[in-house]
């Protein structure tokens, strides 16, 4: 990935913390799937700091970077149908995508 | 040239790829939020939608699939385009029917070829040229 130019944005989450996805505007780009946005979850990592995609994909090497982490999900909060209560799903967010919850 | 049948044949593939709205679409005036929403959802976002079961086999790459991806490779190592732009121009600004109805790697090569014409490296004459050439020169 592109080396980042500019400090990083402060990281508000930890491992263990409560986090529920945004439901930010879908316009020309995004890897926020439909299917997490408005769940609840759990940082399981924090895993490193880094370009977001929304500068990169247009190239912007001098954009602020962000912290990621790991969100896990319980299945069955994804897909009230899923028949398994103990099945978990992980994905991976920038800072900007979580809001405490 | 291509005959006309030719030209009524390809009109009607591309007709029968369109995506499967079974409502009359003349870019209208208006239109509701919940469709602008879906149009604006990103073509790669399918986590979660119906599907038909799809048989799974192991297939090596063919050889245009390792050039492609090598060719790929190479112009980010040049800084031609980055990893996000790669994703975004190959999986996102192609359109559903391209998206879902080209092979991987033909996505790729598009793409590649998108990036080269988008930022000035070569001109669309000449990759045009380019291609009627090889396409004489196989037949």
């Amino acid at each position: 990935m592109a080396e980042a130019k500019s400090a990083t944005v402060p990281a508000r989450f930890n491992v263990g913390d409560r986090v529920r996805v945004k439901d930010l505007p879908n316009i020309f780009y995004s890897r926020t799937q439909l299917y997490v946005r408005g769940v609840t979850g759990t940082v399981v990592e924090r895993t490193y700091e880094d370009m977001i995609p929304e500068d990169e994909a247009w190239n912007r090497d001098d954009a602020q970077p962000e912290q990621y982490y790991i969100v896990r999900f319980r299945q069955k909060d994804l897909w009230p149908e899923y028949p398994l209560a103990h099945d978990t799903l992980q994905t991976e967010f920038s800072d900007r995508w979580l809001d405490p919850a | 040239m291509p005959s006309r049948g030719e030209v009524q044949r390809q009109q009607q593939i591309k007709g029968n790829l369109a995506p499967a709205i079974h409502d009359t679409q003349t870019a209208p005036y208006e239109i509701p939020s919940d469709r602008y929403a879906a149009f604006m959802q990103p073509v790669h976002d399918i986590g979660g939608e119906a599907d038909v079961p799809v048989v799974y086999e192991e297939k090596e790459e063919e050889q245009w699939e390792l050039d492609t991806y090598v060719t790929c490779e190479v112009l980010a190592w040049r800084g031609v385009w980055n990893a996000e732009e790669r994703r975004r121009r190959g999986n996102n600004d192609v359109g559903l029917s391209v998206y879902l109805g080209a092979p991987y790697y033909g996505r790729w090569i598009l793409a590649a070829a998108r990036m080269l014409v988008d930022k000035n490296h070569v001109s669309l004459t000449e990759l045009m040229d380019k291609i009627a050439e090889v396409k004489a020169r196989h037949g």
